[in-house]
């Protein structure tokens, strides 16, 4: 990666998961869940429909909605994760995915032209959510709809601080995951109105977890301390398992243009 | 998987269609030969890489006045 300014935050961003293109593209957390199987569901029917997959990463979203749409552009900042998403839809002979490299806060694609902008697990990566949510807004048709899943935080200030403190010792270019009433608020602020939230639960196996994204052994190591010295409220929630597997909330939010 | 290594690999003509700049917003020209979108309105020019529109503002090539008044 030559690309994007030295000490820039899409460069971390970049540089943390082109390296990981694969890994992501192959990634059962990813690739599979009750999510990703709702969003088909919603897709059903809108065979002429045109998709922007914000934040592909490993086009999971793209690859489940490219049956039944006529076109979705896969969108992200690592040109690896692009070049992979593109080999992978040509693998599964998706030909109406095409792939576009960008940021989220700067969007390259005409007011109202796109019936769906979804995006999985890419947000808490972005350098501003309402930046980010006001280009999605922008781009949405105005019939459209606004498809965010992500991690979510729980609404506790101890549960919160420890979730965002482990992700951004995994992952140095972690930026939030923003709780529920967050994402309303700044949805709202943004001229998106929510119109469901689905929560779940995500267990993640602690030695995949890390490998995926090559977490510094010196940040693993902070990671299991953290974890072995948390308080039983934290254990209890996040369900932490003896091998450092644990649980976290998502959310699937869905948004109309107000 | 291995990297699709596709020299000369042409951007899809329907995602040109909507392709704008991303800091005007105004439409882009392509060129073919170069492999690059030109926004005159921001004066960039943006690379397509094996297919793939780069559109950040911090890749793209400054356009000369030569080109502008061309």
């Amino acid at each position: 990666m030559t690309h994007l300014k030295d000490g820039d935050h899409e460069r971390l961003v970049s540089a943390q998961f082109s390296p990981q293109a694969e890994a992501y593209v192959a990634s059962a957390v990813h690739a599979q869940g009750a999510d990703l199987d709702a969003l088909a569901q919603m897709m059903a029917g809108r065979g002429a429909a045109r998709v922007l997959d914000l934040g592909c990463g490993g086009g999971h979203v793209s690859f489940t909605v490219a049956p039944h749409v006529a076109q979705v552009v896969a969108y992200d900042l690592s040109d690896r994760m692009l070049e992979a998403v593109a080999g992978e839809a040509q693998r599964r002979g998706l030909s109406n995915i095409e792939t576009a490299w960008g940021v989220a806060e700067e969007l390259p694609f005409p007011d109202a032209s796109f019936d769906f902008v979804v995006s999985r697990f890419s947000a808490h990566h972005w350098r501003d959510l309402s930046a980010g949510l006001t280009q999605a807004r922008r781009v949405l048709k105005p019939n459209g709809r606004a498809i965010f899943m992500d991690v979510v935080a729980p609404p506790n200030d101890v549960l919160d601080t420890f979730l965002q403190t482990i992700e951004l010792l995994r992952d140095p270019s972690h930026a939030r995951d923003f709780a529920v009433s967050e994402w309303v608020e700044r949805a709202q602020a943004a001229g998106l109105a929510c119109q469901t939230v689905t929560e779940g639960r995500l267990r993640l196996e602690f030695s995949s977890w890390i490998a995926r994204i090559n977490t510094p052994d010196l940040h693993v190591a902070a990671i299991r301390s953290l974890e072995e010295l948390a308080t039983r409220d934290v254990r209890a929630h996040f369900e932490i398992e003896p091998d450092g597997s644990f649980t976290l909330d998502t959310a699937t939010l869905v948004f109309v243009p107000v | 998987m291995t990297q699709p290594q596709r020299p000369g690999h042409e951007v899809d003509p329907k995602l040109l269609e909507i392709l704008v700049c991303p800091l005007t917003k105004a439409p882009l020209s392509y060129d073919r030969a170069r492999q690059e979108l030109i926004s005159r309105a921001a004066k960039l020019a943006f690379p397509i890489r094996d297919g793939i529109p780069i559109m950040l503002a911090d890749e793209a090539r400054r356009l000369t006045e030569t080109e502008l008044n061309g």
